[in-house]
Parts: C-alpha cells; sequence; structure tokens
C-alpha cells in the first residue's frame, strides 16, 4: 500500500501554493521593493516544495500502518491528556495537574492504578519543590494557593 | 602555537568550580539519558535547553554542561546495547554484535568497562583532531561570501540524510517544511509573515518549542502506540576483573576507530553510525582470523565504540566553524547556540573565543569525567535503566513541560508544543525525518539574509549563487548528497544489515 505518501503529496502540494500566494500578499516593504523582496525566499521553498511533493506522489514508499482501533483510542487519550493538563495548569496549579496528568499517563501505559497516581503525585511534589525553592521558578499554585500563607 | 594559548584559556573557564560541577552534572546526567529507553541525545539535550535557561547559567555554563551531556549521550547508549543486545541510540548498534556474546558470557562487566576506555580513547582522539582542524576551517570560512554560505547550507540539508540515507527526497520535504515554519514572524524588512494577526507569531516560532515537541511528545506517542511501558528483563552486572592487560589489547583498535570515526563525524553525510560501523569492518579485516568477531571479541567492542564517540565529536567541527551542524543532535547543540545570542561560524571563534575554547576544554575534562563516572558507577545506571518506562515516559514530559512552560510562563507555549509532538508523530510515521525540519527552523533566517546579501552585492543577479569555484564545489556537493543515496545507498544499507542482522540505519 502507497497510499500515506501520496495523501501526503497531496496536502504538501496544497500547503506549498497556499503558502505561495500568502508570500503574493505580502505588503511591499518600505523604501520600495528590492532585488530580494520578503517573498522572495517563500517563493523558492513553495517551488522546492511542490517539486518534491510531487516526487512523493510519483514514487511513494511503502505505507507503515496507522494504529486504528484500541491503541489509536490511546493515542488520543493521551494527547487529549497533554492538552487538558496545558489547560489546568494555572487554574488548578501545577502539583495537581500534575498528578493527574502523569497519573493519567502511567495508568493508561499500563502502571496499576494506585502506584500510577502515586508517581503523579510524587513527581509533582518534588518537581514543585526543586523549581520554586532551588532555582527559584514559581510554578502555579492555583487550588493549593492557600498553603502560601503558611 | 596560538592554539595552545587560546586552549589554556579554555582550561581556565572550564576548571572554574561551577563550571567544573556543572560539567560533573551533565555528564551523570547525559549517561543517563543515553542509556535510558526513548531518550535519545537530541531529544535529551533538548528538554535540558529550557531548564538551562531557568537557571540562569552563563552562556558558557549552559553550553559546558550541555556539551557534557552530548558526551555522556555517547557513553549511555553502549549500556543496554552490551545487557541486553537493544542499542539505546542508533550508533550503538555495532556494539551490540560482540558487547552482548560477551555479557552472555559473564563478562558484562569486562565488556562495559572495555567500551568506556574505548569510548575515552575515541573522544580523546577527535576532540584532539578538532582542536588542530577547527581554527584552520575557521579561518578558511572566513573567506566565504553569501554566496557561498547560501550554497553551504543547501550542502548541509542535502548531507544531512546521509549516504545511508533511505529516500534523500524526504529529506528536502521535511527541510522545506522547516524553513517555511522559519519564515513565519515579522523579517528583516519589518514585513509581517504568515503571523495571521496573532501576536505570539509576530516574533516567530520558538525553536525549543519546536525541537522538545517534535522530539519529546512524539516519542511519548511512540512508546504508547509500542505498548513498550511495560521495560525490559532485569539486568545483572558481574564483578569486574579487567586487568592492564586486557586494556592494552583494545588500545590498537580504539586507535583506529576513533581517527576513523572523527573522519566520518566530520564529513558530511556520514555521522555517527557510519563511523562506528566502519570501525567494526576495519577491526574485522584488520585483525582477521585471530579475532573471534561476532562471539564477544573485545576488539569488537572498543573499536565500533571508539568510532562512534570519535564521529559524535568530530561532528562539532562543522557546528563550530560553519555553524552547520551535521547531525541532529549537534543541531541542538546549535539551537543552543542561537539563544544564547552566541552566532555559531567562524567569527565565533574570534569574537567569542573563551566560550568556543572552554567547550572545548571542557569535552577534554568531560571525558576524563566519564571516564571516572562510567567505571565505578555503571552499576547505578544499571539500576536505572530497569525503571519502566511507563512511569519514566510520562515524567520526561512533565519535565518537558516544565521546560518550555518556564520560558514566558504562558500556556500558549504549551499547546504549540503539543501541537508539534502531534505533527512529529504523523511526520515519523510517513518516514519523513525530524532533523531538517529542525535544521531549516534554525538555519531558515540565516540562509535568507545570505540570499538577501547576495542579491544586494549582485544587483539581483542570481548567477552570483554559482559564480565562484567555491560555490561551485559546494553545489556540487549538495548535489552529490543528494544523489548518491539512490546509488550506493542500497549497497551500504545492504551491508550494515547484514552484518547487525537488524533494520538498516534510519537517521535520527
Amino acid at each position: 500500500m502507497t497510499f500515506n505518501d501520496r495523501i501526503f503529496g497531496v496536502l504538501l502540494i496544497v500547503l506549498a501554493v497556499a503558502y505561495g500566494w500568502g508570500a503574493s500578499q505580502f505588503p511591499a516593504p518600505f523604501g520600495g521593493s528590492e532585488a530580494v523582496g520578503p517573498e522572495t525566499f517563500p517563493y523558492l521553498l513553495a517551488v522546492v516544495l511542490v517539486l518534491s511533493s510531487l516526487y512523493l506522489i510519483v514514487r511513494p514508499d511503502p505505507d507503515n500502518a496507522w494504529p486504528w482501533s484500541r491503541t489509536g483510542v490511546e493515542l488520543v487519550i493521551a494527547v487529549v491528556v497533554l492538552l487538558l493538563y496545558t489547560a489546568l495548569l494555572q487554574p488548578l496549579g501545577f502539583i495537581i495537574s500534575t498528578t493527574l496528568a502523569v497519573g493519567t499517563l502511567c495508568w493508561r501505559m499500563g502502571a496499576d492504578l494506585p502506584r500510577a497516581y502515586m508517581t503523579g503525585a510524587l513527581a509533582g511534589v518534588v518537581v514543585f519543590l526543586v523549581f520554586n525553592f532551588a532555582l527559584g521558578l514559581a510554578l502555579p499554585l492555583g487550588l493549593l494557593s492557600f498553603l502560601e500563607a503558611g | 602555537m596560538e592554539t595552545l594559548g587560546y586552549l589554556m584559556d579554555g582550561f581556565a573557564v572550564a576548571l572554574a568550580p561551577h563550571n567544573l560541577m556543572f560539567a560533573l552534572l551533565g555528564a551523570f546526567l547525559g549517561t543517563l539519558i543515553g542509556a535510558l529507553p526513548g531518550l535519545g541525545p537530541a531529544n535529551g539535550v533538548a528538554i535540558l535547553i529550557p531548564l538551562a535557561f531557568t537557571l540562569g547559567l552563563q552562556p558558557e555554563t549552559a553550553l559546558i554542561m550541555l556539551t557534557a551531556v552530548y558526551a555522556g549521550a555517547m557513553y549511555g547508549g553502549r549500556i543496554s546495547s552490551i545487557l541486553l543486545n537493544i542499542p539505546g541510540d542508533e550508533p550503538a548498534m555495532m556494539t551490540c554484535l560482540d558487547g552482548y556474546p560477551m555479557a552472555r558470557k559473564g563478562k558484562a562487566a569486562e565488556a562495559l568497562a572495555i567500551s568506556a576506555v574505548a569510548s575515552f580513547m575515541g573522544s580523546l582522539i577527535a576532540t584532539i583532531g578538532l582542536i588542530l582542524l577547527a581554527p584552520l576551517l575557521a579561518d578558511f570560512a572566513l573567506t566565504f561570501g553569501p554566496a557561498e554560505y547560501f550554497a553551504l547550507f543547501l550542502l548541509a540539508f542535502a548531507t544531512l540524510g546521509g549516504i545511508t540515507g533511505k529516500n534523500p527526497m524526504k529529506t528536502v520535504v521535511a527541510a522545506c517544511i522547516g524553513l517555511m515554519i522559519a519564515t513565519v514572524g515579522i523579517d528583516t524588512t519589518g514585513v509581517q509573515r504568515y503571523t495571521f494577526g496573532v501576536l505570539e507569531l509576530y516574533e516567530g516560532v520558538d525553536f525549543i518549542i519546536a525541537i522538545v515537541g517534535l522530539f519529546a511528545i512524539s516519542e511519548l506517542l511512540f512508546f504508547i502506540e509500542d505498548k513498550a511501558g511495560g521495560g525490559k528483563e532485569k539486568m545483572t552486572v558481574n564483578k569486574l576483573t579487567l586487568s592492564w592487560k586486557d586494556i592494552r589489547e583494545i588500545m590498537p583498535s580504539s586507535i583506529r576507530g576513533g581517527v576513523l570515526g572523527f573522519i566520518a563525524g566530520v564529513l558530511p553525510g556520514a555521522g555517527a553510525s557510519l563511523g562506528s560501523f566502519i570501525g567494526y569492518t576495519l577491526e574485522k579485516k584488520i585483525v582477521g582470523k585471530k579475532g573471534y568477531f561476532g562471539e564477544g571479541d573485545p576488539r569488537g567492542v572498543a573499536g565500533p565504540e571508539a568510532g562512534n564517540n570519535g564521529a559524535s565529536s568530530g561532528a562539532l567541527v562543522p557546528m563550530l566553524t560553519l555553524g552547520v551542524p551535521g547531525s541532529g543532535t549537534t543541531a541542538v547543540l546549535l539551537a543552543l547556540l542561537i539563544s544564547l545570542n552566541i552566532t555559531p561560524g567562524p567569527l565565533m571563534f574570534t569574537q567569542n573565543a573563551d566560550i568556543v575554547w572552554g567547550v572545548i576544554a571542557a569535552l577534554l575534562i568531560g571525558n576524563f569525567l566519564l571516564l571516572v563516572l562510567n567505571i565505578p558507577l555503571v552499576g547505578i545506571f544499571v539500576k536505572l535503566l530497569s525503571v519502566p518506562p511507563k512511569y519514566l515516559l510520562p515524567i520526561v514530559t512533565m519535565i518537558a513541560f516544565v521546560g518550555i512552560y518556564s520560558i514566558s510562563n504562558t500556556t500558549f507555549d504549551l499547546y504549540f508544543m503539543v501541537a508539534f509532538g502531534v505533527a512529529g508523530y504523523v511526520l515519523r510515521k510517513l518516514e519523513i525525518p525530524l532533523v531538517p525540519v529542525i535544521l531549516g527552523l534554525l538555519l531558515g533566517p540565516e540562509m535568507e539574509k545570505n540570499l538577501r546579501h547576495a542579491m544586494d552585492i549582485s544587483d539581483g543577479d542570481w548567477t552570483i549563487l554559482w559564480d565562484s569555484g567555491l560555490a561551485i564545489g559546494l553545489w556540487v556537493f549538495a548535489g552529490l548528497g543528494l544523489i548518491l543515496p539512490y546509488i550506493v545507498g542500497p549497497i551500504l544499507r545492504r551491508r550494515m544489515k547484514v552484518a547487525t542482522g537488524t533494520g538498516g540505519p534510519e537517521g535520527d
């Protein structure tokens, strides 16, 4: 099967054309145009990318299988965990969000539940302490900010 | 003699107590990074860069620490090759051939010690080579004009896949993607390009975020896909019984391997894997029937190990003198230099002489530290190796998050990093190499600047790009770099495959 490279090649050509078109829309730089303007280098790149993508379409490599089914779901879970980790880092604070994120990832990778979250909590607390006290970098405390006064 | 004076100054920098301490820390972390599964040298150095900034380190200290990490990672790769027959990183593949049989015979500790000594010799030879060659090359590079630099950057991309690379066109695609990302932001004439009005994009895409995302996050995803969370079998190391005679016996192999490795490291397109491969084949040829290669011959461990370390130090030559890295890890070191506001290239040897020579001296000192660290402490590294990835990788990911968050204290960067991670996963699935993407990101601005300069000089005449003999030579080599893999690549790959009995090298 050689679908991957072909599909990717087509997508890249679309990207290259859009990118080249974007370059043609740049306003002329202040002080008149020069031999090489802001659009010249992007034009070059767009042309090279179109040519190399055409090669991918004409001479594709054999496909690597994509992980559908359960493994695919695991991957989506991992990405979602990372996104939620990012979103919750400031509201919940570093320690709690790290416990949840690292714990969930360990669990999904095959650790048993209590150990997974213990690892997460331990890692969160240790890294928080190291960063806040040894390195002087303030990580957000979030929900635990009441501890700060004490 | 001038070089010697600079080197002495370099030692003064590198031997300052805090620099020495960070070199030691770097060497330790580096060995760990090389040994642990799923943390290649490039990935490990990338994660440590933002942390080096958070620590508020001086440029030379940061660079010394990360150079030590780089050197250490090359040492670490051999541990799992020898004990488990699983190379920790790709150049360590050849070490498996005789290292694992030695371990099977109950000589694991000897194999580890021999490989440490050979690594040390390889690095030492290559560092001396670096000291001799780098100033010459830097002087020569001063004659380069913008057109030559433009051609040189093309050469760097063309040879990045290496002559054993599978599909050079994919390197081109990857380089284009990287260069395109590099054009995002406000350019030198003040024009906004591809910012879509997003304030965070005005200054362009921070390559540290891209590197950490591409390497660290995609690695996590690959581990999940391979369900490799369980870890490896338990490893044991016997008590070391090594005599001076054993060390003397492997010395010739180590020296040959180191010299070959250095040459392979300096040349564009060869790299550490080829260095260790040539090191091994040469040993087999020279020692011939007297050896028992493949059944645990110590010389079969020493040759490729010295070659691999020689190549990794040799790879620093083009990075330091020309600003053009030849491997993934040196590309990451280049990222560090750029973010420290040091312009790599020939001028660095005059303008930042203390930093360059400090780093070179640190490389020498780092090697002694590594030798001292590695022989007695190998037991600790072996213990840490048995930490299963299911705990390790989530923690590494978290450290990557902390590092990126600490750059600007915004979560925007983190979303960006995750996006790069997913993109990195898709690219790796398509066998599009990631290193050219990163190199494109790093070199893009310089490449465009040189193109503009060249065109300003020639008043818009494109022929200036191949006007001098030097430029033509660089173009020819760049062309060869793309064509040769089609001709000699399959032959070399097949040979390496036969030798190792595994898949050929795929470039990191």
